[in-house]
């Protein structure tokens, strides 16, 4: 299996000299292609901060890490802000939709960001809305969306341009159990379709017991990997 | 997808603040167009009253006539018919109006006031004022010596001397030579121009009234009305070249008036136009500073999603224009509204300096500078926009998010 997600003693403090916070303590580990990968561990563990450095919004301290072979580690924030439009997906704890915009057009951003044209969006966007059950959605605004369509055009939106890693922060943390575990069936269904690598920051036993993995953090800590 | 549209609703998404920021623009736009308008208009009369009292093309003769003495030593001009016949032959020139400036004494009874007179072309004279002179009297030409002449007064010079219509009246001057003159002239009415120093002191009579008065028919100016003011300073430099040692002067460089009113007005909405471009300068920040504030998620998740900063900073400023282009629109329809109205209103300004009659308002409305003004206050918006948003746009992505 390729590997795809590399990480070599990376590390991540906050604050300067005396306020110094140590979020993350040399954190190795690989994320192979297609696999599902959970991160576990309390609130404060830095599972945000991981996946942050992970997902390219935020350069960590101190060590090495590559995407499919590319190192990321010295990028700048021009350069990480390319890499998250080709490559990285997100979905967001509070999905985190564009209010101005339909569910068509939050689905298609990322498409559109990347230059594809009118036509190819349109067909990729309304085959992934047949496939969620969204297309009768497709002009309405989130606001009168419910909160498990929410997450559907969240999941959506994260997968259409097919990246090579999806981040997902908590990502069932604001729903209840059924809808909860209706995203995480669909993003196992996408992970096997698409065949994206998924790193999921989760402390519900239901998310992490349906991964294929999981790392333990603590205290900025690696754990136990299972 | 189309920016346009996603702007559109983020507008409307902010409703009352987004109104608030609209009427102060609209108010604004409206106050920058009425007063301008109105400024414009303004112009124009004064343009027009200096145009029609003085002509488009003024001759003088600076240089005294050494056979003239005493008084008379405005009537340098002597030989103007030809001038005045070879001007006519230019298809520019509409009329040559010949003005004998001499002054005096005038006396009706045991009343008596000093007055500034003008001999004129009794016909062609109460053509030009237009409304800025205003008579119901008629000046006869003197055509022979057993008629009594015809003269016209300043409305108050008439008051002062109790004369009316019909009253017989007698100027008294020196003439060429430093000899008494005087001679015995009937009114034929009284006119008002609003300016005080000419209703109070002034009369009119025909030029060969003057000239037997004064024993020449030397004249002080020439003054030459064209087709077009556009063309007042080609007939300028055309007669300047071809006379010798005569003064040509436009029009312009004798309106006093509309000089001294425009450097008035000019630093006034100068001024007024300044404070309100700031005012929108501010409403807009205000605006968009708040938007960015309240929709600080939206611009962390944009940037997570790997939107380019100047993409986010672009939105809001088409946020900012369409702000901008619609409080334009309603603010051209509303000085449009507001000007119409005080036009047909027929409203009446003081008297401005140097006059004792106000004047009725009148607000141009013009679409080009309508349209000007308004572009100028998008791009206004636009600006204050973009450095609202390069200052307060940057997120910390994370921080936002979790
Ligand atoms: N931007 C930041 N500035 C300073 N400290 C931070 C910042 N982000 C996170 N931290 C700290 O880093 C530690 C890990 O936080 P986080 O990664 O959010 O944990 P988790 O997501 O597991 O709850 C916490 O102690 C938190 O206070
Ligand atoms: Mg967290």
């Amino acid at each position: 299996m390729a590997i795809r997600l590399e990480l070599a003693a990376v590390s991540k403090s906050y604050g300067h000299d005396k306020n110094q916070i140590t979020a993350l303590h040399e954190i190795s580990f690989t994320l192979a292609e297609g696999e599902f990968l959970a991160v576990q561990g309390p609130s404060g563990s830095g599972k945000s901060t991981l996946l942050n450095i992970c997902g390219l919004i935020d350069p960590p301290s101190a060590g090495h890490y590559s995407l499919n072979g590319t190192a990321l580690s010295q990028l700048n924030t021009k350069a990480r802000c390319g890499y998250r439009r080709r490559e990285i997906g997100f979905i967001f704890q509070r999905h985190q939709l564009i209010p101005a915009m339909t569910v068509y057009e939050n689905i298609a951003y990322p498409l559109l960001l990347n230059g594809i044209r009118k036509k190819q969006i349109k067909l990729d966007v309304e085959q992934l809305l047949v496939r969620m059950g969204l297309i009768h959605r497709r002009a309405h605004l989130p606001k009168q969306l419910s909160g498990g369509e929410r997450q559907r055009v969240g999941i959506a939106r994260a997968l259409i341009k097919r990246p090579q890693l999806v981040i997902a922060d908590e990502p069932s943390a604001s729903l209840d159990h059924q809808h909860a575990h209706a995203g995480l069936q669909l993003m196992r269904e996408l992970n096997r379709e698409y065949g994206a690598s998924f790193l999921i920051a989760s402390h519900d036993p239901f998310v992490i017991d349906r991964c294929d993995r999981k790392i333990e953090l603590l205290d900025g800590r690696l754990g136990a990997s299972t | 997808m189309s920016w346009l549209r996603i702007a559109l609703r983020n507008v409307l998404r902010d409703g009352t603040r987004v109104i608030n920021t609209l009427l102060i623009i609209a108010v604004g736009l409206t106050a920058l167009l009425v007063g301008s308008g109105f400024m414009l208009s303004t112009y124009d009369a004064l343009q027009e009253i200096a145009m029609r009292s003085e002509g488009h093309v003024i001759v003088t003769d600076d240089n005294p006539d050494p056979a003239l003495g005493g008084t008379h030593q405005q009537l340098n001009l002597s030989g103007w018919q030809t001038l005045q016949s070879s001007l006519w032959k230019d298809e520019r020139v509409v009329r040559v109006l010949p003005r004998a400036r001499f002054e005096g004494i005038i006396s009706k009874g045991n009343k008596s006031a000093v007055f500034f007179g003008s001999g004129v072309d009794s016909k062609e004279e109460f053509r030009v004022h237009g409304p800025f002179l205003r008579t119901d009297g008629v000046l006869n030409p003197w055509l022979t010596p057993q008629e009594t002449p015809d003269v016209v007064l300043g409305a108050q010079l008439a008051r002062t001397l109790n004369a009316t219509k019909g009253d017989l009246l007698t100027l008294h001057t020196q003439n060429r030579h430093g000899e008494n003159s005087e001679i015995t002239v009937q009114l034929a009415g009284p006119y008002h121009t609003g300016t005080p120093e000419i209703d109070n002191h002034s009369l009119m009579t025909s030029l060969t009234t003057v000239a037997t008065l004064l024993d020449t028919d030397n004249i002080s100016q020439l003054s030459i009305y064209l087709h077009q003011r556009e063309a007042s300073a080609a007939v300028q430099t055309l007669l300047q070249n071809s006379l010798n040692g005569i003064t040509v002067q436009t029009w312009q460089q004798r309106a006093e008036l509309y000089h001294k009113v425009k450097a008035i007005y000019d630093r006034i909405f100068g001024v007024m136009g300044f404070i309100i471009l700031v005012v929108i300068f501010l409403a807009i920040s205000n605006t968009i500073a708040l938007a960015i504030h309240q929709r600080r998620e939206e611009i962390a998740t944009l940037s997570a999603l790997g939107t380019n900063p100047s993409r986010i900073y672009a939105n809001f400023i088409l946020e900012a224009c369409l702000i901008g282009l619609a409080a334009t629109t309603l603010g051209m329809l509303l000085s449009y509204a507001i000007s119409n109205g005080i036009n047909l209103a027929e409203l009446m300004m003081p008297a401005p300096p140097g006059k004792t009659e106000g004047y009725p308002i009148f607000i141009y409305i013009s679409w080009p500078h309508y349209l000007i003004t308004s572009a100028m206050l998008i791009i206004v918006a636009a600006f204050a926009a973009f450095l609202t948003t390069y200052r307060v746009a940057r997120t910390n992505i994370a921080r936002t998010l979790s």
